[in-house]
């Protein structure tokens, strides 16, 4: 009745309704020029204290992960020193612009001293297992031995570069230290050449680069791109190709994507609501019809914009679409106003009474996704009640004055005697639907959950053909399990990670890790090594001497020989720290595993993403304090946990909601059933459907859930508020045309190539091409049955 | 290379020689005679002896073997007495082997540093590559009847091994008779090669 007054209030004053309405807008449309727009994932990430998105923030800082990794592909003919020459060249030639620095090899190489450094350091690197080791070789037969391959080693022409080798370490310690270097490796597969990066095969090098382009950034990205492509062709000599893998390509391959979704799916659900405008509606008036929900994105995105300092580019995105929804409100006012015989004033006042009660329940669908942990998903909420409200609003008190101005009442035409009246076997009807829900529930449970991030994002086959020869080639580089040993300051991490790169050795001594411990211990374990070192020796020097005096007099060895040795074992060396390493070339290698920032010091263990290391890492009795794993397989199960755990809470909720707003206003059980008949079935047809086609559940699949409950429950309440048979033409044929326009709007996404648009069409063609059939066809049906 | 051979060539016989030559020059053009009589050299096998005089062993390590070349990068280094071992070059790849070891292990000098600075020195002597040996040493001339030439490290580094090297070529001043390692420290290695064959077909199983 308050919407009877409002149109007959504003019935003679329609210039200041209109007035009123474009100022609104237009205040709306300024504040959209000024909303700031953030064009990443992140918003559709946890950004509580869950461990979800810890794990996330832990993820950016994954070593390869925001590298740019381009990998030389040499035929059989080329020279191992052509194709090193062709890296150089390319390296070189990639613009400082988009590539701030590209290196083909280690700057380690560059330095000669690290064996002779790396034996200095032996007594603070080698821990009790390295001594035990020692001791077991310190029999008269090992040492014999190994001055037998010290004396052979003389004889033989490396000799002379040998001899001060084999004086300063007749035992061969060195070894030990030597050991410890393949831990810092994090390029698996690689062999070094020259100081490049040289594949096992020799066939391929590598180009390891910084980019100043945001990964997100599409636009600078395709221009990086362009801009190595153009220094490929022009610099690599027939024979090499080059392959570039960074988080760049995905970016740009997913931007052009959508813009190529986009135009195909504009294209056909414009072509599709063209179709649906000449069969069903026919006059410009009904244009404004479709004017509601373009023009209140506007105000949606600023009503974002006050909750939220920085709105996210999915979200406006994704809401823009979702109010095409909205377009309903004004299909039920249109066809109320156009197609009732009853004066508007009258016929506003009945449809009014369900489209506000169909919002109402849409609203409260949406209004559960403010529960969130997702800020995305809490911003749609906002986005799509906003929205929703305004549509409403628009559509019942400015529209009523658009579409009936010289109202009368409409002819009835061909088209209107579709449907309900010619069938005359509801039973039959009602057996089909029931073998449909049937067949559908037996497949409900089997749609599996994916929290891959990935599979959100279109993955080219050619740019996964890359990932997976650069895999090959060069390891796994750019999804390993990275393990976190935390700590206030430097020497705490250091401490953590000791006893982490302790635990790993004990329960893990097969799995290759990368790791800094070994070349890195904190200072406490540095000077306990020491203690245990010169003990060791205090122990052992003088027998250790007998042995090689005696074992070397057969081979003719002098007596001092090995002074150097011993001379050594008293020096007192200084400690290994950050600045040394840096001194030495590791410098790279610490900017990928130490991370210092604002909250402490975080050193990085690089480790396959097995289940072996989850299974280890993940119980947290095992671990040290201030260890933490994060993973790719482990996020993506966490991911996938929490969209199962989301979706449960939401359609509970929603269903919670639903349930009340159509008790509230059907009050009779009977009409409460049949009120909720079109979603239920369009949930057990979507979810079945999609269980029978081996298809899986995403990030996205339940934002479009929402919308097929919101739709679902409003077809279902206006079927069984229309009028008596005969007199509900207006209403079925709103809930026909406002289903058939959501199909094609967003049943039109299932064209596009892109994963997230393609599972949102997928999920609301299948949940409203159940939920309208059932509205139009079995709920009369079983109507009819009951009267 | 061959082209800068010639130009020292025709310096060295255009200039006037007079009884007090320049060393410089007279290096100059010694070495330019070693280039272009070594030139045709396609093969060569020698015996030789080599004598360690090490102050971290009580006598003289003495060992004997036989060394093969064949242009142009092939290389066998065989140790007969005291015990059989050695190794062989061809290209960058090759294998070494040891009587205690049993079979030959395959190597690549492109991941043996120590190798291949080996390798690079018997290839230069073998071909008498005046061009790398100028880039790697200062030379000077010791003796010109037999030719002796001592040579000093220019690679920065190389003089914690290497104090210098002493050669001496044949009186035909084809090949080399004689090299001298000294290290920093007083000891040296001498090796002598005896017996040289020049251009002999060699036998292609031996690389």
């Amino acid at each position: 009745m308050l919407f009877s007054a409002l149109y007959r209030l504003f019935a003679p004053r329609r210039a200041l309704l209109f007035l009123l309405t474009l100022l609104l807008l237009g205040v709306s449309l300024a504040g959209l020029a000024r909303l700031e727009v953030r064009d990443d994932i992140e918003s559709m990430l946890p950004d509580d204290t869950s461990q979800v998105a810890d794990d996330f923030r832990r993820l950016q800082q994954a070593p390869f992960s925001r590298k740019v990794l381009i990998s030389l592909n040499g035929s059989q003919i080329i020279s191992t020193a052509t194709l090193l020459e062709a890296a150089d060249d390319l390296a070189a030639a990639l613009s400082p612009e988009y590539f701030s620095r590209a290196v083909t090899g280690p700057a380690l190489l560059e330095n000669h001293q690290l064996p002779e450094w790396l034996e200095s350091r032996l007594p603070l690197l080698l821990g009790e297992d390295d001594l035990q080791r020692i001791a077991n070789g310190l029999t008269p037969e090992r040492v014999q031995e190994q001055l037998e391959t010290g004396y052979l080693r003389m004889l033989s022409p490396e000799g002379w570069l040998l001899k001060g080798v084999i004086r300063r370490d007749p035992l061969d310690l060195r070894n030990l230290g030597l050991e410890k270097l393949r831990f810092v490796n994090p390029i698996s597969k690689t062999r070094l050449h020259d100081g490049h990066f040289l594949s096992a095969d020799g066939h391929h090098a590598l180009i390891l680069a910084d980019s100043s382009v945001a990964i997100t950034d599409s636009g600078e990205g395709a221009k990086m791109l362009e801009q190595f492509q153009q220094a490929a062709d022009g610099m690599l000599p027939k024979g090499v190709e080059a392959r570039l893998v960074s988080g760049h390509a995905y970016t740009v391959a997913n931007a052009e994507a959508i813009q190529r979704d986009l135009f195909i799916v504009l294209t056909v659900s414009t072509l599709g609501l063209a179709a649906l405008f000449l069969l069903f509606l026919r006059s410009l008036r009904a244009l404004f019809v479709f004017l509601v929900p373009v023009s209140v994105v506007g105000l949606a995105a600023v009503a974002v914009s006050w909750c939220y300092p920085a709105v996210s580019g999915v979200t406006l995105g994704f809401g823009a679409v979702l109010l095409g929804v909205t377009v309903d409100f004004g299909l039920h006012v249109y066809f109320a106003l156009r197609q009732n015989e009853a004066e508007p004033e009258v016929a506003l006042g009945r449809v009014s009474r369900p489209v506000l009660f169909g919002a109402l329940t849409t609203l409260a669908g949406f209004a559960v996704l403010l529960t969130s942990s997702l800020p995305g998903q809490r911003q749609l909420a906002v986005f799509a009640m906003t929205g929703i409200t305004a549509a409403l609003l628009l559509a019942l008190i400015v529209l009523p004055h658009l579409v009936v101005s010289g109202w009368r009442p409409a002819p009835r035409r061909l088209y209107q005697s579709l449907f309900i009246e010619r069938r005359r076997k509801p039973l039959l009807l009602l057996f089909f639907w029931l073998v449909v829900m049937v067949g559908c529930l037996w497949k409900v449970a089997d749609v599996p959950v994916n929290g891959e991030l990935r599979s959100l994002s279109l993955m080219p086959p050619e740019l996964l053909k890359s990932e997976q020869e650069l895999q090959q080639t060069w390891g796994n580089l750019r999804s390993m399990a990275m393990v976190f040993a935390e700590g206030g300051d430097l020497q705490e991490a250091l401490g953590a990670n000791d006893m982490l790169f302790e635990l790993l050795r004990r329960e893990l001594p097969d799995a290759p890790v990368v790791s800094l411990a070994p070349l890195l211990p904190s200072a406490a374990v540095q000077q306990a090594n020491l203690q245990r070192w010169q003990s060791f020796w205090q122990q052992r020097g003088e027998s250790t001497r007998r042995l090689l005096q005696q074992a070397g007099a057969s081979r003719g060895f002098s007596e001092a020989a090995f002074a150097p040795f011993f001379a050594d074992l008293q020096r007192q060396p200084e400690l290994v720290t950050v600045d040394s390493l840096r001194q030495l070339g590791f410098g790279d290698l610490l900017d990928v595993l130490l991370l210092d920032n604002e909250t402490g010091v975080q050193l990085v263990t690089l480790l396959p993403d097995t289940p072996q290391v989850a299974a280890l890492l993940t119980s947290e009795a095992a671990l040290p304090p201030g260890i933490h794993l994060v993973s790719q397989s482990r996020f993506g199960q966490e991911v996938g946990e929490a969209i199962r755990a989301d979706f449960l809470r939401f359609i509970t909720l929603a269903g919670v909601a639903v349930l009340i707003m159509v008790a509230l206003l059907l009050r009779r059980p009977g009409q409460i059933l049949l009120a909720l008949l079109p979603v239920v079935s369009g949930l057990v047809v979507m979810l079945g459907t999609m269980g029978w086609l081996g298809m899986e559940f995403n990030l996205f699949n339940i934002v479009a859930t929402i919308l097929v409950i919101g739709l679902g429950v409003d077809y279902g309440i206006f079927m069984v508020c229309r009028g008596e048979p005969g007199d509900d033409r207006g209403t079925r044929r709103a809930v026909l045309v406002a289903g058939l326009t959501t199909l094609v709007g967003f049943g039109a996404l299932v064209f596009a190539e892109h994963p997230a648009l393609h599972s949102i069409g997928t999920t609301v063609l299948l949940g409203i091409g159940g939920a309208v059939p059932t509205a139009l066809l079995v709920v009369p049906a079983l109507q009819r049955e009951r009267r | 290379m061959k082209y800068i051979a010639l130009l020292l060539f025709l310096l060295i016989w255009i200039a006037p020689v007079s009884a007090e030559e320049d060393p410089g020059l007279a290096l100059d053009r010694i070495l330019a005679e070693l280039e272009i009589s070594a030139a045709g050299i396609k093969t060569l096998a020698s015996d030789f002896v080599q004598e360690k005089h090490l102050e971290m062993f009580q006598e003289t390590l003495v060992s004997t073997g036989r060394f093969s070349f064949a242009q142009p990068d092939k290389l066998r280094w065989e140790m007969l007495e005291p015990v059989a071992s050695g190794f062989l070059l061809n290209g960058s790849s090759g294998k070494r082997w040891h009587q205690r070891a049993g079979a030959a292990v395959p190597f690549d000098i492109d991941r043996e540093p120590g190798m291949k600075l080996i390798t690079e020195q018997l290839l230069a002597w073998a071909r008498v590559d005046i061009v790398w040996l100028v880039q790697q040493y200062r030379m000077t001339l010791v003796s010109e009847e037999p030719v002796i030439l001592k040579l000093v490290p220019l690679r920065p580094g190389a003089e914690q091994f290497l104090d210098y090297l002493q050669i001496s070529f044949d009186a035909e001043r084809r090949y080399v008779e004689t090299v001298e390692v000294h290290e920093p420290g007083g000891d040296f290695t001498r090796i002598q090669f005896a017996e040289t064959e020049l251009n002999q077909p060699l036998d292609p199983a031996l690389f």
